[in-house]
């Protein structure tokens, strides 16, 4: 240990020194015998001794070389220095150090060759340190003198490397912003080009690149710069973007949706051009109206610009009214359909973009943009059809259309119902707008229409000559060309009569309506069948003589079903009194005819123009309706106050009283009031609706006897009307179904109150024929001369009974002539026999009323004279029974009863005036002159009561 | 929209079946020609506003069917009318030869003073003309009429033929020779001139005060 120290210690030496010194170290040194050796080995003992001597050792030996041994055992001597002990002591010291010389030279030897390995290393170790010392000092030396000769022009060579390269860089600098000043310029031309989508990109790459350059001084002003051209850009999309509007083009679309999303700004690109697409409908509709306008009115006013849109509707003329609309519609059509696609494009767009992005936050972003234009469009929708409608709305109610021909008008109706049907397509709207619109103007429209048929019907009326207008003798209303559109519905029609129509038809058209934004259909829906169809089919000429001609048999194209109705129609009328059939005597007298006049048929035909203008203008149709049932009203009214109303006598018994109120009702609703002078004022307004009361053609003469007091033209009159009402009748059904189902109250009244009271008209009518043709007041004359008082029974009836009698096959004769002319109705063949008829029994009773004195064989008499009479009808008539005989055979016969059972019977028997029954009271001879005034009395007494 | 009018007209169209009446009303109303015409059953109405020499004047016109059969029916509205077109077809003998029951009809059933112009129609179908413009203008003035030839297909003189025999009734009006007053004239005063004449009218009522008849 200790010498490893040394050596070391040795080694540091060596180093601090100066080498060469080391060198002269000498090996030999440490090869030679230790110094001990010199000491003899006298005393060799054995190993453990040798331990135990050193284990003697004492410690202090041991502790530190410095240590002065010998001063210490010195010290250790006593005072007394005694010999023995000094030897034994310097014996035992010797023998220590033998001992411990020996110890150590034998580790010397032990460790030698390790020794001299060791050194030999160090050795080598020194040399090649000697070796490293001798480059170092090279080096250094070099080294200094390098630092002498380079160091300044280096460093110039450096810095001016240096400069080079940052000159480099600012020349790159100076060159880009060289180009993006000219980038401007560039810019402009791509704008112009429109690729808005490049020039953005490169504005704002520009504007990146002007933000790394923000320190050069120029660049602010180039960055300012280019925030114009950005917003100039942006401007410029905006234009861009509002053509769309009119003009949807898919890859101008895209380019300038791109463009918005490089700029981020899809979402006020979508704003933005719903305001375009407002006031492209506002511009559009704004021009068209304007162009008209302005070429309608020549050069006379000028400023027609700066009116508002509703006022500059109103300066459109009639005849340009409808290319207008057209043009109007045909417009806001192209501006509804780029809305259209551009939805269109939207909705393929998204499916598009779903798929190809993939970052996360990106996608949320997306989205929620999707959300938002998909959102604005779908309100967009309603918004634009508002917008719109109430363009066409304003335009269509700028004018009074009450001028156009009745095509015109459809057509108008047709652009107007296609519109709707768009505006459906478009966003489902029911377009109440238009409708009312529509509705509005059709009203309008109808009134002014109906007012100039009522006009012209009453013309027909005042100049109708009631001859019958020759037709074919099973002539129908729907062999009229006006009921032509019947003829398609056939059947359908009343198969489909309980479902309510208005809304079924609707929901059909919805399903088959073709789509007017689909894209193929390229060219408006304004130009397609616009002239062809509506215009000839719907309203075609008014002559038809194929249908009505008197001999064809043109009716074989009048679906069977028709038929039979039309059969049924008159069956069931002739058969409802049965037994009339075996009779066969007057055949002459028909069953049913067809019978019109030139008036009735004019009726028949704006009745079918009618109905085909209820179909047609569906939200009236109520009203044509009401129109409809007044042209009926009107006929029925005027052949009423032609030829029923100048009665001298029209006893209650004759006239209906429902008849009665239905004519008053169509007086005060639909006739003129004549002013009474008092208060001319009041009437005048409620007569701007309604008809002057017509006046009958002078040419009729309705007394004069030979021509029968007018019974031809009353048969014409009244025959044409019920005539008319069976054709009413026979639409009846059709009518139900075109109206709505909360209107049909109205349809069921107009039939029971009105149509069917039709044929109640022939008594007033033929009332007047009936009460003229006999001369009853002759025969009332010559019954007077009859003496009632015989006392004998006769054989042979009076001569009044053969002049009645005369009069009567006179009448007949006369019918029988006129029916060879004139098809005769059998039940006004009935109703005018059974007015003669009665009218005859009641001179009957009133002749025997006037009988003074009366016996049992004057009463024998008179039942001889009315039997003779009941005979001579029976064989002149075929009315059975002869109505009204009761009535005269039980007058007779009263005569018989005895007081008591006479007075029960005056009480029964109202049927006679209170004249008649005292004149019969009176007459009785087998009852006391008391009792008959006692019954006289009675009879006074009831008929006060009555008052 | 109060159709104001100076005067209203009662015309009349008569003339062999065929001859074109219908047409030429319809071409004078509508100012189209009437394709599929059949013939006319009674009689047909039209009614137009023309303005003649500064008048408006309402034509009320009807239309008669010109089958023999339709006589009886169509006699009624003779009456009263103011003027008359008297229609034959050039291109049939027969219409023509017609012209003379048609114009003792007119003579007799209408107004005496009434106004009757010869219409030769189907001046369009020049290569099959039976009746010269010379003859039927022979005839025309043999019998006091006023002449033209029209084409209801191209519509060639049909406004004309109207207008002209408004003009001369209206001529005859203000000569005093025609006098609208007068029952059946077929003459009427529209509400403009009724304005007019509500002062003089007013005074009339007063002596008139019943004229239903
Ligand atoms: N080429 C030609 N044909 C015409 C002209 N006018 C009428 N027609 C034809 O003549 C035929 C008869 O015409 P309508 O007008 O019906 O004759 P109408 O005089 O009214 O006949 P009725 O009513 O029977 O009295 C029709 O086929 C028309 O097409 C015309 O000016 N030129
Ligand atoms: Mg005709």
């Amino acid at each position: 240990m200790d010498l490893k120290k040394k050596l070391k210690s040795l080694i540091h030496k060596q180093d601090s020194q100066q080498s060469p010194v080391e060198e002269k170290i000498s090996h030999d040194d440490f090869q030679r015998e230790p110094s001990f050796t010199k000491f003899n080995q006298q005393q060799v003992t054995n190993p453990e001794e040798e331990q135990e001597v050193i284990d003697s050792i004492g410690e202090v030996y041991f502790k530190d070389e410095t240590h002065d041994t010998s001063q210490l055992e010195l010290e250790k001597l006593p005072e007394k220095l005694e010999l023995e002990q000094i030897d034994n002591d310097r014996i035992k010291l010797r023998r220590q150090l033998q001992c411990v010389s020996r110890r150590v030279s034998e580790l010397v030897l032990q460790n030698h060759p390790a020794y001299v390995g060791e050194l030999q290393r160090v050795m080598e170790l020194q040399k090649t340190l000697q070796l490293g010392s001798v480059i170092c000092a090279d080096a250094r030396r070099q080294l200094s003198v390098a630092r002498e000769s380079f160091t300044t022009a280096s460093l110039g060579l450096l810095a001016n490397y240096r400069k080079r390269q940052l000159l480099k860089g600012l020349l790159k600098s100076l060159h880009t912003i060289k180009t993006m000043q000219r980038t401007d310029m560039r810019l402009r031309e791509m704008m112009e080009e429109g690729d808005y989508c490049g020039a953005i990109q490169l504005c704002l790459e520009c504007q990146k690149a002007a933000a790394t350059f923000r320190h050069y001084k120029c660049i602010s002003e180039l960055s300012s710069k280019l925030q114009d051209t950005l917003d100039m850009l942006e401007e410029q999309l905006d234009v861009a973007l509002s053509k769309i509007c009119t003009n949807f083009d898919v890859h101008h679309y895209e380019k300038v949706q791109t463009a918005y999303k490089l700029l981020g700004k899809t979402q006020t690109a979508m704003d933005q051009l719903h305001m375009h697409f407002a006031s492209a409908i506002h511009n559009t509709a704004f021009q068209i109206v304007l162009g008209y306008v302005e070429l309608c009115s020549g050069t006379k006013e000028t400023n027609f610009q700066k009116k508002q849109y509703a006022d500059l509707c109103k300066y459109v003329t009639i005849e340009s009214f409808t290319p207008c609309l057209i043009d109007l519609c045909k417009a806001l059509w192209g501006v509804m359909r780029s809305y259209h696609k551009t939805m269109k494009w939207h909705e393929a767009h998204d499916i598009q973009t779903d798929s190809t992005e993939s970052d996360v936050s990106r996608n949320v972003e997306l989205s929620f943009d999707k959300r938002y234009i998909k959102q604005k469009l779908e309100n967009g929708l309603i918004r634009i059809w508002q917008d719109v409608q109430q363009k066409v709305r304003t335009y269509i109610l700028g004018i009074d259309l009450s001028e156009f021909k009745l095509d015109e008008f459809i057509q108008f109706l047709d652009l107007v119902n296609r519109m709707i049907e768009i505006g459906d397509e478009f966003c489902q709207s029911k377009s109440e707008g238009l409708q009312e619109s529509l509705k509005q103007q059709s009203l309008n429209y109808f009134k002014n229409l109906h007012r100039a048929k009522m006009d012209e019907l009453r013309m027909f009326l005042e100049n109708e000559g009631w001859e019958m207008c020759p037709v074919k003798s099973n002539f129908h209303i729907v062999n009229l060309v006006e009921f032509r559109f019947m003829r398609h519905l056939n059947k359908d029609i009343l198969a489909l009569n309980h479902i309510d129509n208005s809304i079924d038809t609707n929901d059909t058209n919805f399903q088959e309506r073709g789509g007017y934004f689909q894209d193929v259909i390229e060219c408006s829906p304004f130009e397609i069948h616009v002239d062809q169809d509506e215009n000839e089919d719907v309203f075609a000429g008014v002559g038809d003589v194929e249908e009505v001609e008197r001999d064809s048999d043109s009716d074989s194209d009048i679906p069977d079903e028709l038929k039979h109705d039309y059969i049924d129609e008159i069956t069931g009328e002739t058969h409802s009194r049965p037994g009339r059939r075996r009779i066969t005597r007057s055949r002459s007298f028909h069953k049913n005819v067809s019978l019109v006049t030139n008036t009735s048929l004019n009726i028949c035909r704006v009745i079918g123009k009618y109905m085909q203008m209820m179909r047609l203008l569906q939200p009236i149709a109520f009203d044509v309706l009401t129109s409809l049932a007044q042209l009926f009203d009107f006929y029925m009214y005027t052949v009423y106050i032609f030829f029923g109303y100048d009665l001298h006598s029209m006893d209650g018994l004759e006239i209906n009283n429902r008849l009665k109120t239905t004519l008053l009702r169509i007086q005060t609703s639909l006739i003129v009031e004549v002013p009474l002078p008092s208060h001319t004022e009041s009437t005048s307004q409620d007569n701007k609706d309604r008809i002057p009361q017509p006046h009958l053609s002078p040419i009729i003469d309705l007394h004069n006897a030979s021509r029968l007091y007018g019974l031809a033209e009353r048969i014409v009159a009244v025959e044409s009307l019920i005539f008319l009402a069976q054709q009413l009748e026979f639409l009846e059904p059709h009518l139900e179904t075109m109206i709505p189902s909360t209107k049909k109250a109205f349809l069921q009244q107009f039939y029971s109150q009105t149509v069917k009271m039709a044929t109640e008209l022939r008594k007033p009518v033929y009332w007047a024929v009936s009460s003229n043709v006999i001369h009853f007041d002759s025969i009332l004359q010559s019954m007077s001369t009859v003496k009632w008082d015989i006392k004998e029974i006769m054989s042979q009836h009076n001569p009044y009974v053969d002049i009645l009698i005369k009069n009567f096959a006179d009448f007949h004769l006369r019918l029988s002539e006129l029916s060879r002319h004139l098809p005769i109705s059998r039940a006004a063949y009935e109703i005018l026999w059974d007015h003669c008829i009665r009218l005859a029994n009641r001179t009957f009773v009133d002749g025997y009323a006037n009988a003074k004195k009366c016996t049992n064989e004057g009463r024998a008499l008179m039942q001889l004279d009315f039997q003779q009479y009941l005979r001579s009808m029976e064989k002149l008539v075929d009315i059975r029974p002869i109505p009204d005989r009761e009535y005269v055979e039980t007058y007779i016969k009263a005569y018989y009863f005895p007081e008591n059972q006479l007075e029960s019977w005056l009480q029964e028997h109202r049927e006679y005036t209170v004249r008649q029954l005292q004149a019969l009271v009176s007459s009785v001879d087998h009852i006391n002159k008391k009792a008959r005034q006692k019954l006289c009395s009675m009879l006074e007494e009831a008929e006060k009561n009555k008052r | 929209m109060s159709e104001t009018y100076d005067f209203l007209f009662k015309f009349l169209v008569i003339g062999s079946a065929g001859a074109g009446k219908s047409c030429i009303l319809h071409q004078f109303i509508e100012n189209k020609f009437k394709q599929d015409s059949n013939h006319t059953i009674g009689v047909e109405f039209g009614s137009k506003v023309v303005n003649v020499g500064g008048k408006s004047v309402k034509l009320q016109i009807w239309d008669t069917a010109g089958q023999e059969r339709f006589r009886s029916v169509t006699r009624s509205y003779y009456r009263g009318a103011a003027g008359a077109l008297l229609v034959y077809d050039i291109t049939s003998r027969e219409t023509y030869n017609a012209l003379t029951n048609w114009l003792t009809d007119a003579r007799t059933l209408a107004s005496p003073n009434i106004v009757i112009i010869l219409v030769g129609n189907k001046k369009d179908l020049e290569t099959e003309r039976e009746v010269t413009f010379l003859e039927a203008s022979r005839f025309a003035q043999e019998n006091e009429l006023m002449f033209l030839e029209t084409s209801a297909l191209t519509g060639e003189n049909v406004e004309e033929t109207f207008l002209k025999c408004a003009r001369s009734i209206l001529t005859k009006i203000e000569s005093g020779e025609l006098d609208p007053e007068r029952m059946g004239s077929g003459i009427q005063y529209g509400d403009a001139s009724l304005r007019r004449l509500d002062r003089h009218k007013q005074q009339r009522e007063l002596k008139k005060p019943d004229c239903t008849c």
